[in-house]
């Protein structure tokens, strides 16, 4: 019972306490394999064991009612479960022991389900196995001692990285709950990738018309804080209480000062290509992204300003009615405090010059599907007509290469980039709405559209006479003033030779490389291809292991518009859910010092990678942030003195648990 | 810096330039090729055979035996170092040692060590460096525009030959570079050239390498440069007819920059007399 469980101290005089073994059958999943009558008869003969029972499906109701009942009447006061991982249902169990009035952490799960009746063939091994699984957790569980959930304020004020159509769509969720957002954004203005889009399938809405709305709402809200051209530097502190710490890039510009009346650009003769167009147009030294730009702010590039490069020039400063341009403007540094994060850093193509057959960089009529949207968009380059750029001539026929880069494990990425057989069939589409004469051949290997109203939209695609065709492009090269295509007829089985006045790759979606840096500077999982790793990949989507972090957008993988939307929206709920609580309760199996043993050697604090322990100069000890510790144990395996132990799995127990089995 | 040197046959015969060229120019850039003793076939002509053992031996004799004379084995001809090369994975591929251990009963020969089997290019760029090249230069071949083909067996298979990029090979580019050429834009670089076709379907091989010649000289190439004698030959002796392209060794090449003397290079292996072009660059001069 709860009331002999009082510390060490009653521990010690009471060194076997009554342990309840609960195995569950699984249905069988587990009861398949492992012998639950010889299991529960061996089980029964352990030391220190009460009671044992067993149960069809334990994580029922029945089935906790079983273990609540028997705490209570066989004055139970160690709860082990035999079943399935402590990943689904260890919580589960000790909420149910807790009910019952036994300490929650003196309950602990024997996985036989997965490290057991999964991987075992044989019943009588499995049956050997669960047992010496049990009677290692027996051997844990006498160890064990109740503990105190750690207990942490919240700063219910939000950080949202990047503000692409992620992040302020989290944003303003956010924001519209009524809690402040600080929104960082490393171009100078908002609104990401979805800015440069021309329509969006499959409805064909203007994408700058659908996002403008919500630029301006963002940039006049005043709970949110938007700090532009800016990056984050680095993140301190624990779910809760981060402190961040923000660059804010040389703007040379006074915001506060600048009107955005935008003399400065039509007289600047500094020029620089424009990345924005995808390097098919050049701007101005001093810029804005696009004429919706929020904020509507120019900045100047010290790279192609002549003034700030040679000292000569300096007309914007002379022309500016409002005295707003600052040369020596300089990196400034911005600290914030807030409880919560959201990483939407997004993506970027991969970089088609890697496919070295497809002679993207080297053939200028071969270009990505960035920088046909900006050939397509009204604000682009071209106004919106379709113009190659070798020699401005209206293409009459185009070939789209799908899975350039994606589905390819050999030169590109392994995985399906998602949303390029949608917008490859809306770009032909829309290519045709320019070009009436215009001939579109689109490449692929399968077209792929699970998706509301995608399968229609493709059908429209073939309805409109664009030409689909089954196989792999294996060249692509120059030939005069045509663009050559060797690709395979797949259906017909034969090799085909395509003469195209342009070629227009859907390259891979990949993360964008500086959230991939950020992601590792700040700890955050990602996984081999850079996108951010989701805390499970079906039931915590938007959640990543670093509690307090939470994902949006295409920096997690690639998705499309909607799909983004749906996401931020829900790490915006995450978040909500997160400030709609005063304090936030953290596991206490933690790491613990012993601080007569430690001699502050500090392999603990290299060994953390939760930034989780620092040695205190003053003491020569090591010191635990148990808010910040998410109890891995890596720093009591680094550990020479063996000061450092882990709550409830420390070095004594481990070593009984590994003479018991 | 002295390296085992296996030439193979037709480096002793139609493609006695690409060899002769070849030692010179080393001794020019500091190294030294030594030609391995009573070398045999490296097996390539039976590369087509359905029993794949008689490819593979004459191979593993020569990489035994290149195994007691030292560690790295330096080939010139594309075919042989193919072969060679992807016999000497086969050997050491882990998981492989039944098979290694029967192919080994079959040479006298004992292996002392694996050898890392070079090609010529490989040891320019990673052994003496394209820097170290360009200083050797007495000749430099100053505005000679010149398109770099590789063909199938210096890339492919890639895990196997890692040799490059295989779909936009850059090694022989670099030299030409370094030997003060300009390296043209190529399209085809790796695109077949008609191979063994040219023996019975010699139409076939004809339109395969007129393709590749057609596309340098649109990129602007007025010289082709190659480490196979076989692409050397489709490419050289097909066109030669109607060609105003002159189709090089790389080594050829390298002895001309490097102030080899114009009867040391071996011209009067090329089907298409490329003298008259190179005088009227000045490059003879």
């Amino acid at each position: 019972m709860k009331s002999e469980v009082q510390g060490p101290k009653s521990e010690t005089r009471n060194p076997k306490p009554r342990v309840g073994v609960f195995v569950c059958h699984c249905g069988i999943n587990i009861a398949g394999t492992v012998k639950i009558p010889e299991l529960v008869e061996r089980v029964g003969k352990m030391p220190g064991v009460a009671v044992v029972k067993d149960y069809k499906y334990t994580c029922s109701d029945p089935g906790q009612q079983m273990i609540r009942d028997s705490v209570k009447n066989d004055q139970l006061d160690r709860v082990i479960v035999a079943c399935c991982s402590p990943t689904l249902h260890e919580t589960t169990f000790r909420n149910a022991c807790a009910e019952a009035g036994l300490n929650p952490y003196l309950c602990e799960i024997a996985n036989i389900r997965e490290q057991c009746s999964w991987v075992t063939e044989d019943k009588d091994k499995a049956t050997d196995k669960a047992s010496g699984i049990i009677r290692t957790v027996l051997a844990q569980a006498e160890n064990d001692q109740p503990l105190e959930s750690i207990v942490v304020p919240i700063n219910k004020r939000a950080l949202v990285i990047g503000a692409g159509i992620a992040g302020i769509q989290a944003a303003l969720d956010i924001a519209n709950a009524g809690y402040e957002v600080v929104l960082v954004e490393k171009e100078p203005s908002i609104g990401g990738h979805m800015a440069q889009l021309s329509e969006t399938f499959p409805t064909l809405d203007c994408s700058q018309c659908i996002l403008t709305p919500r630029t301006v709402e963002t940039g006049r809200h005043p709970k949110i804080k938007l700090l532009t051209y800016s990056e984050v530097e680095s993140v301190s502190g624990y779910v809760g209480n981060f402190r961040v710490r923000i660059r804010q890039k040389a703007r040379y510009v006074d915001f506060d000062a600048c009107t955005g009346c935008g003399l400065c650009m039509e007289k600047c003769p500094g020029r620089a290509e424009s990345s924005f167009e995808r390097g098919m147009a050049r701007r101005k030294a001093i810029y804005r992204l696009l004429p919706q730009a929020v904020p509507n702010r120019p900045v100047i590039d010290p790279k192609s300003c002549t003034y700030l490069t040679k000292g000569k020039c300096g007309v914007c400063a002379k022309i500016c009615p409002t005295q707003a341009i600052r040369y020596d403007d300089k990196d400034t540094f911005v600290e914030e405090e807030v409880g919560a994060i959201v990483m939407a850093t997004g993506y970027e193509l991969f970089d088609a010059t890697k496919l070295g057959a497809y002679g993207a960089g080297e053939v200028p009529d071969v270009i990505d599907g960035l920088a046909f949207e900006r050939l397509l968009s009204a604000s682009g380059p071209t106004s919106g007509e379709v113009k190659r750029p070798s020699d401005g001539k209206a293409p009459k026929r185009i070939v789209f290469v799908q899975c350039a880069g994606s589905r390819d494990s050999t030169q590109g990425m392994p995985y399906c980039s998602k949303i390029c057989c949608m917008y490859t069939a809306k770009q032909a589409i829309l290519y045709r709405h320019r070009v009436h004469d215009g001939e579109a051949v689109i490449c692929y290997i399968d077209v792929r559209t699970p998706g509301k109203g995608f399968e229609e939209f493709y059908k429209r695609a073939t309805d409109d006479g664009i030409q689909y065709l089954r196989g792999k492009v294996s060249k692509i090269f120059r030939q005069g003033d045509k663009v050559v295509v060797w690709a395979a007829d797949t259906l017909a089985g034969r090799k085909v030779e395509l003469e195209a006045d342009m070629v227009v790759l859907a390259t891979a979606v990949v993360a964008n490389p500086d959230g991939v840096a950020l992601a590792r500077k700040l700890k955050t999982q990602i996984d081999t291809h850079g996108f951010m790793t989701e805390a499970h990949p079906k039931l915590r989507p938007v959640e990543t292991l670093t509690a307090g972090f939470f994902l949006a957008g295409c920096g997690q993988g690639p998705k499309d518009i909607p799909e983004t939307v749906a996401q931020a929206s829900a790490a915006a709920a995450k978040v909500l859910a997160m400030f709609g609580s005063t304090r936030l309760t953290h596991s206490p199996t933690v790491a613990v010092v012993d601080e007569e043993i430690c001699v502050g050697c500090g392999n603990c604090e290299r060994t953390c990678t939760y930034d989780a322990v620092k040695v205190d100069e003053k003491r020569g000890i090591a010191v635990v942030n148990a808010a910040l510790c998410e109890g891995c144990g890596a720093c009591a395996m680094s550990c020479p003195s063996g000061a450092m132990n882990h709550k409830n799995f420390t070095k004594k127990a481990i070593c009984e648990m590994a003479d018991s089995f | 810096m002295k390296y085992v040197y296996y030439p193979g046959c037709t480096l002793y015969t139609k493609a006695r330039s690409l060899d002769a060229c070849a030692r010179k120019a080393a001794e020019r850039v500091g190294f030294e090729l030594v030609e391995m003793p009573s070398w045999n076939c490296c097996g390539a002509i039976y590369n087509t055979a359905s029993d794949d053992l008689a490819a593979q031996v004459g191979s593993v004799r020569n990489l035994a035996k290149a195994s007691q004379l030292g560690d790295k084995l330096v080939t010139l001809c594309a075919a042989c170092h193919n072969v060679l090369k992807r016999v000497d994975d086969r050997l050491n591929q882990p998981g492989n040692e039944v098979e290694r251990n029967r192919l080994i009963t079959f040479v006298d020969e004992k292996f002392e060590r694996r050898v890392q089997v070079m090609h010529y290019l490989e040891v320019l760029k990673n052994d003496v460096g394209f820097d170290k090249v360009k200083e050797k230069v007495t000749r430099p071949l100053a505005g000679l525009k010149v398109a770099s083909y590789y063909g199938c067996l210096m890339v492919r298979p890639k895990e196997v030959l890692q040799f490059d990029d295989p779909e936009n090979p850059q090694v022989m580019d670099e030299l030409m570079r370094a030997l003060g050429a300009e390296p043209t834009k190529f399209d085809f670089k790796t695109e077949c050239c008609g191979g063994y076709l040219v023996v019975n379907r010699r139409d076939v091989a004809k339109t395969a390498s007129k393709r590749i010649l057609d596309n340098a000289r649109a990129w602007g190439a007025e010289a082709i440069v190659t480490t196979c004698p076989l692409c050397q030959y489709n490419l050289d002796k097909l066109r030669a007819g109607d060609s105003s392209i002159p189709v090089f060794y790389f080594t050829q090449l390298l002895g001309l920059a490097t102030g080899l003397a114009p009867e040391e290079l071996g011209f009067d292996c090329n089907s298409f007399d490329p003298v008259p072009f190179l005088e009227s660059k000045g490059l003879l001069s």
